[in-house]
């Protein structure tokens, strides 16, 4: 644990400055990629500029943040990844190991929402069993958003063309196509793409809450982590800082 | 898993997929061997095409115009014009049996507009149509007899061309006097067929029939017939134009056409609507017909949200047309359904806003199918709205904050 102790309250480093970069620039692009994709989905506002059609791009625009935004995400998603394994901060991979230990704090944390803190035996101080699951759900599903999208914009490369060159649509269908099969057809994809959006929102609007909610009852400042990277924890009696 | 952008099916692809000058010449080649035996070989059909056309009122330029066009068509560079041109006077070599099973009969009608026929529609007289119930003149068994006949000349030569689905449920779908099955009467004929062409969505994929709930347990002709080369040639109905296309690609190559994944030709399905629409730019302005006779519907926008599903159909009726390239769907001002594509009944003929449609999704309640993922999407956000106000209500009223000599807290802090 990187902090510094003070009697049974540490002051405990969560996020380092270049994940910090990560969360909001993934929030950001979460954030267009949902503004935009609706729009493509259903287009909720004319363009209304006294320009011809082939000079203004309103949908053009959309679907350029949108891919913009998903290219983002996939950059994050892979680099997210990588340090779930390897990084040097903390790997939370090692968090998602299946041990009696890990599911018994999974359930501490669990019962700590549940009973509306008033059992709370686990260390807040680290990443607990619970968030860590939580944050890989997102990955997981940001992932999913990466094959069921790439399916989507790769069909429009019938063609085999693609500016950077036929690899890059070759690469799409093999890594993608297995979503046409598995969602009966291209409006499958649609509605599961589309649908997924709404589980990322609703994993956003508990993540948000979840933060909150912590911060004001654990009085640990939760939600400062996403911005200073700090948090200040207490321990359990007997519970050593490291 | 099929992977898609590559050429399959059991017909060889190695037809019209060159590319380099000397693999164009080793095709002309190729072509020209194969046309010089075809036009030695006994026609199996007294038409002659000139004659044909003439009577139709249709000048040489007319015909060379549509060689040029059908030349294009199929990918292959403007000298191979007269090698087409003798391909569709030699069309009368090729054995073709055309049965028709669960449909409308849209496709035979397709082909046989008695409102001036084009060339496309013609050069289906001279091929030679050993047997086709709706047309020919011979019915019962007389009608069985001629196949019969047909089957036994034509053994393994004769191309097989199905129009509609062929039922799998009992007691649904029998032809002929002898009152055999669809399903049966497919069987035996693909047996000793050539190669088999479904024309028309029924036959590719199930089409109307196969809609939800799909009494008949509808199917296309790949579903059933395993190992024979097969061409679908999907959209309701399937334009003449790629039939010709298939034949003449056959006749001059002796090679079936590459295929796309869902087994039909490349030359006519390698498109999206979409990317060859004429409201295509309105769509990426931001243009779009709100509701039928809008101000954006005078003004020909987009019709993405009435239902169009150009984004997602491939097939090139955006560029040959119908009806001899008079007009199309989205030409006349209404939206693309889809109809090339599996499923397109249930997940794509709908015209009205694609999130207000209200088409039932197979087997998924009664919702529409942009609607219900709205709906469902709306209902997941609210149902976690809900447990958060109830959570954050309950950890207001009954919730302890983590404070000094509190269970698993410090002692407290010194001032």
């Amino acid at each position: 644990m990187n902090g510094e102790a003070s009697g049974t309250i540490v002051r405990v480093t969560r996020m380092p400055k270049s994940w910090r970069i990560f969360h909001w620039v993934n929030f950001l692009a979460v954030f267009a990629a949902v503004v935009t994709g609706i729009y493509i989905a259903r287009p909720y506002y004319q363009a209304m500029i006294a320009e011809p059609a082939v000079r203004k791009f309103v949908m053009g625009w959309n679907r350029a943040i949108h891919l913009y935004a998903a290219i983002t995400i996939d950059v994050l998603c892979v680099v997210s990844f990588y340090l779930y394994f390897l990084s040097r901060f903390e790997r939370p991979v090692r968090k998602l190991l299946p041990t009696r230990e890990h599911g018994r704090e999974f359930f501490e944390v669990l019962a700590n929402f549940f009973t509306f803190n008033r059992r709370k035996r686990f260390d807040s101080a680290e990443l607990d069993t619970f968030n860590a699951a939580w944050f890989t759900l997102l990955h997981l599903l940001l992932l999913f958003q990466l094959f069921t999208g790439l399916q989507l914009y790769v069909y429009s490369l019938e063609s085999g063309l693609s500016s950077v060159g036929g690899w890059w649509p070759w690469l799409m269908h093999m890594a993608t196509d297995w979503t046409y099969w598995a969602f009966g057809g291209r409006m499958g994809v649609r509605w599961v793409h589309h649908f997924t959006m709404y589980l990322l929102l609703a994993w956003i609007a508990f993540h948000v809450y979840y933060e909150i909610w912590r911060t004001v009852y654990w009085r640990e400042g939760d939600i400062a982590i996403a911005f200073g990277g700090e948090k200040i924890a207490r321990r359990l009696p007997g519970t050593a800082a490291e | 898993m099929r992977v898609f952008g590559r050429g399959e099916g059991g017909g060889s692809a190695d037809g019209i997929g060159a590319r380099t000058e000397s693999e164009y010449e080793a095709l002309r080649r190729r072509c020209e061997e194969r046309l010089r035996a075809l036009e030695a070989a006994e026609p199996l059909q007294q038409v002659h095409l000139p004659s044909l056309l003439r009577s139709e009122g249709m000048s040489r330029r007319t015909f060379l115009k549509w060689a040029s066009a059908t030349t294009a068509l199929l990918f292959l560079p403007a000298s191979f014009e007269k090698l087409v041109a003798r391909a569709a006077a030699v069309m009368n070599r090729v054995p073709v049996i055309w049965v028709e099973y669960q449909d409308c009969a849209g496709n035979s009608e397709a082909i046989l507009r008695a409102d001036g026929p084009t060339i496309d529609e013609l050069l289906l007289d001279v091929i030679s149509l050993e047997y086709h119930e709706t047309l020919m003149t011979p019915s019962g068994f007389q009608a069985e007899a001629q196949l019969e006949d047909a089957l036994q000349a034509f053994r393994g030569k004769y191309i097989l061309i199905v129009e509609g689905s062929i039922p799998t449920e009992d007691g649904f779908g029998f032809n002929g006097p002898r009152g055999e099955s669809f399903l049966e009467n497919l069987k035996r004929l693909s047996r000793d067929a050539l190669a088999i062409i479904a024309v028309g969505s029924c036959a590719s994929y199930g089409g109307i029939p196969a809609a939800y709930p799909n009494p008949t347990k509808a199917m296309g002709v790949w579903d059933i017939v395993k190992g024979k080369p097969i061409v679908n040639i999907p959209a309701c109905p399937m334009n003449p134009a790629n039939l010709i296309g298939v034949l003449l690609h056959y006749v001059l190559t002796g090679t079936l056409p590459e295929l796309d994944y869902l087994l039909r030709p490349k030359f006519a399905f390698g498109y999206r609507i979409h990317d060859n629409c004429e409201r295509r730019a309105h769509f990426d302005a931001g243009e779009y017909v709100e509701q039928w006779g809008d101000e954006g519907a005078r003004n020909n926008f987009c019709l993405y949200k009435m239902g169009c599903k150009g984004p997602m159909t491939f097939n090139n009726c955006s560029i040959i047309r119908y009806n001899d390239g008079t007009n199309w769907p989205i030409g006349v001002g209404r939206g693309c359904i889809g109809c090339s594509e599996p499923g397109f009944w249930d997940k794509y003929a709908y015209e009205r806003p694609m999130a207000g449609a209200n088409i039932p999704v197979p087997g998924l309640w009664n919702l529409g199918i942009e609607r219900s993922v709205d709906l469902l999407g709306v209902g997941l956000l609210t149902a976690a709205g809900a447990g958060i106000a109830i959570h954050a209500f309950l950890s207001a009223k009954y919730g302890k904050k983590s404070d000094e000599g509190a269970p698993g807290a410090p002692p407290k802090e010194k001032s």
